[in-house]
């Protein structure tokens, strides 16, 4: 069917090509104007700038999929196998491609489906635009088939969401949703569409303009001079700085930002989890990782600097562990661009309400030169120790089996440091947080916030898409992989080269661990009877193969990493080792324990 | 220590706000004393009248929450000298003769309600007011039968017009801000102090 929005009539006009006999054709094209719902739903993408849609068709979004079918050039739709690896792909995609990921669903089950994913969005400020069927305006709220109370079901786990029930809204709609989605803190939007919506015809002709603002929401985004001043105040006086670097630096693309003002002020850089790669592993002034898994040095030094400065991070519990011993004795200067997180959990000296970027330019320009030698000596000192009790022994194997952190450091090692790593959550998700390098920033996705078992496999083939010349490694944990195994088809299907490590210690690792130290070793429904993954991966036409001893490793790796085509490495990791350090829950970060 | 606060929000008129509003409550396990909504004398915005018992601690992070919804236009708490409230409240009360009626009268007088409503065996009285005094006046009332009794959630003005206004100032007829001052009115008590 024939299209013509205004603009793209006059842009035919416009055209040097354009012929005077061709006009009839067109003021007859121009009378098309009037489009149904579902039309416009995808006329409004295509305007969006969006490319790629991962969704799952069912009966209350057919309309759009029809007028889907006539764009199929334009719009790259993947269709997943489970509409929870839709928005997980959509999140890996939005972080790469810097801009939001779109899912697909349709009503009840569908939309119910996506709920993790969103939730999951929704705690790691990722954009991601979800449209979601709905059935005919007269059968809401009379139980219909596959009707669920969307809405409701989204409200708590979004940034906003929209129900339309009426075709003249949804341009409005959809642009509103992608500037809700990337501006400000960024979050996933839900945008439910009755079926007689998408099947009504729009009652004006269908016009799109990307908003740059809209009533009853401002995001922050310039400091203020007064805060600013305050802050620069305390870092010129500030003995033992000490800078938190988080998700926000890489939302607000400010990492030579952010080496800048940390190379002027010498202050020593840790990251949070989802911070990892917004600042080069090897810099000088970088320490490592904060959190109760993170380095030795960030965490029990957080309880001796005196002025913490965090920047887009969120003092999560897992960073700060009891609160009651966190940081007591330091100033802490909180750049956020979400009002909420400032002092939510540790209170703030001085909260700077800004874009990290924005906030980062002014204070590189006030700060004084300095430097922080013997401050810095002290992270070192602290390094050798863990290097010493942790670090040596998770790179070499003691018994037959390998230790994940060995896989990592030659992965990290083999790629340069340059390959995106997706970490699904458990123990694995700890090592891979802990020895990859990263020599490039955007190479780090995990679920942090939510810790959604089954997040890495879809969420590296959205990655893969979002940012096709870069290599993407998902490591995976035996327990992760069987929640989103089926995703494997979608990845054979595109075609994708997605290469997976699969950690396999036939346990539900980090529970495990748990149960063994602070539930006496009684291993509650933690060890898994697994498939052989090789077979499953070959059935979905994804070759791999297994991993059984320390020396085949590098050769294994090598193997993953030079294949065209998307790759499967098992490897078989030790059964019952433990990532330390570790701050106990309900411990302080000073009583780290190393061992 | 708990205190209680007296919330006030202006929104858009939009669906579903109430909800998302009233989920930053139940997530935290409060329950809302009293809520009010209703339309403004500007077209298209909304005003809440919220009443919880909050830790005066975290109530500042609770506002917080509110604030950032999309559509909220600003939000404020008070505590109860801060404002100047009220509730109505109605009265059936049952009058099986002229004396009692006379005497139901008098009660009302005395409190400075109004009759609104009079049939044979009942009549309605009206009363603004505190809860206190809302509450008292049913107690002299019940011994005449008191057939069905409804009283409001609180409505409240600020009494510190400066304060006042600092949130209310850019609200037009179309509730929009202007860009510069938005950011400096999403909490104008920021300025008195960097530190909360």
């Amino acid at each position: 069917m024939a299209l013509v929005t205004e603009k793209t009539v006059k842009k035919l006009y416009d055209h040097p090509l354009h012929h005077a006999h061709e006009a009839e054709n067109i003021l007859t094209k121009e009378t098309d104007q009037v489009v149904n719902g579902s039309e416009a739903v995808i006329l409004s993408l295509i305007e969006e700038g969006v490319d790629t849609i991962f969704g799952y068709p069912g009966g209350a979004i057919m309309p759009i999929y029809d007028a889907l079918f006539h764009h199929r050039d334009q719009l790259n739709h993947v269709l997943v196998r489970h509409e929870q690896g839709a928005t997980h792909a959509a999140e890996g995609y939005a972080q790469m491609a810097k801009k939001p990921g779109v899912c697909f669903a349709t009503s009840g089950p569908g939309a119910t489906n996506l709920i993790t994913g969103i939730a999951d969005a929704m705690l790691d400020s990722v954009p991601i635009v979800c449209i979601t069927g709905q059935v005919a305006e007269p059968y809401l709220g009379t139980d219909a088939f596959q009707e669920t109370d969307v809405m409701s079901l989204a409200m708590p786990i979004t940034k906003w969401c929209y129900q339309v029930a009426n075709p003249d809204e949804i341009p409005y709609i959809i642009a509103k949703a992608f500037f809700i989605a990337r501006s400000g803190r960024p979050g996933p939007v839900l945008i439910d569409i009755t079926k007689d919506a998408q099947f009504k015809e729009m009652s004006i002709p269908f016009t799109y303009e990307k908003r740059k603002q809209i009533k009853g929401y401002k995001p922050a985004h310039a400091p203020r001079e007064k805060d600013i001043s305050n802050a620069v105040e305390l870092l010129n006086s500030a003995q033992r700085p000490f800078l938190f670097a988080g998700h926000g630096i890489l939302l607000s693309e400010a990492q030579e930002e952010l080496k800048t003002f940390v190379e002027k002020t010498g202050i020593p850089v840790a990251s949070t989890l989802l911070g990892l790669s917004a600042f080069p592993s090897e810099h000088p002034l970088y320490v490592g990782m904060l959190g109760m898994h993170g380095n030795y040095g960030p965490n029990v030094l957080t309880n001796q600097a005196d002025v913490i400065v965090a920047v887009g991070m969120r003092f999560d519990d897992r960073v700060t562990g009891n609160l009651e011993r966190y940081a007591k004795q330091a100033k802490v200067i909180h750049i956020d661009i979400d009002h909420a997180e400032i002092s939510k959990n540790v209170p703030a000296t001085v909260g700077i309400i800004a874009d990290a970027k924005a906030a980062l330019v002014e204070l590189t320009k006030q700060v004084e030169t300095r430097k922080h030698d013997a401050w810095l000596a002290e992270f070192e000192k602290c390094y050798e120790e863990e290097y010493q009790k942790v670090i040596q022994h998770d790179f070499t194997a003691e018994a037959e089996r390998i230790k994940m952190g060995e896989v990592i450091r030659l992965l990290s090692e083999k790629t340069n440091g340059e390959g995106v790593i997706v970490a699904d959550v458990g123990q694995h998700q700890m090592a891979s947080a802990r020895y990859s390098k990263f020599n490039r920033t955007d190479s780090w996705l995990t679920s942090g916030g939510l810790g959604t078992m089954g997040y890495a496999l879809p969420s590296a083939l959205g990655a893969k898409m979002g940012a096709p010349d870069r290599d993407v490694y998902a490591i995976i944990g035996d327990g992760c992989f069987q929640m989103t195994i089926q995703e494997l088809g979608t990845i054979a299907q595109t075609g994708q080269p997605v290469k997976i490590i699969i950690m396999n210690n036939n346990y539900l690792g980090m529970v495990r661990q748990w149960q063994q130290l602070f539930f006496d070793t009684r291993y509650s429904f933690v060890e898994l009877a697994n498939p052989d993954f090789i077979t499953i991966a070959k059935g979905f036409g994804i070759e791999g193969h297994q991993c059984n001893h320390a020396d085949d490793l590098a050769a294994s790796i090598d193997k993953l990493i030079n294949s065209e085509q998307s790759y499967l490495l098992e490897v078989m990791v030790e059964k019952e080792a433990n990532v330390f350090p570790m701050v106990p829950s309900g411990a302080g970060v000073d009583q780290i324990r190393l061992e | 220590m708990k205190r209680r606060y007296t919330i006030i929000v202006f929104t858009e008129n939009n669906f579903g706000l109430l909800n998302r509003i009233t989920i930053i409550f139940s997530r935290r396990r409060t329950n809302i004393e009293s809520l009010t909504v209703s339309d403004t004398e500007r077209k298209g915005i909304s005003r809440f009248t919220i009443v919880v018992d909050y830790d005066e601690n975290k109530i500042q992070k609770l506002i917080q929450q509110i604030r950032k919804i999309i559509g909220v236009l600003f939000v404020f708490h008070n505590e109860d000298e801060q404002v100047f409230y009220g509730q109505i409240a109605y009265y059936k009360v049952a009058t099986q003769n002229f004396a009692a009626r006379e005497e139901v009268m008098a009660v009302a007088h005395r409190h400075q309600a109004k009759v609104v409503y009079s049939v044979d065996d009942y009549i309605i009285i009206e009363k603004t007011g505190k809860k206190e005094d809302i509450i008292t006046m049913l107690h002299l009332l019940e011994p005449h039968g008191i057939l069905e009794f409804v009283k409001s959630g609180r409505i409240a003005l600020v009494k510190d017009q400066y304060r006042f206004s600092q949130y209310a100032k850019n609200i037009g007829p179309e509730g929009w801000y202007s860009d510069e001052e938005f950011h400096e009115l999403k909490d104008p008590e920021r300025t008195t102090g960097v530190s909360y």
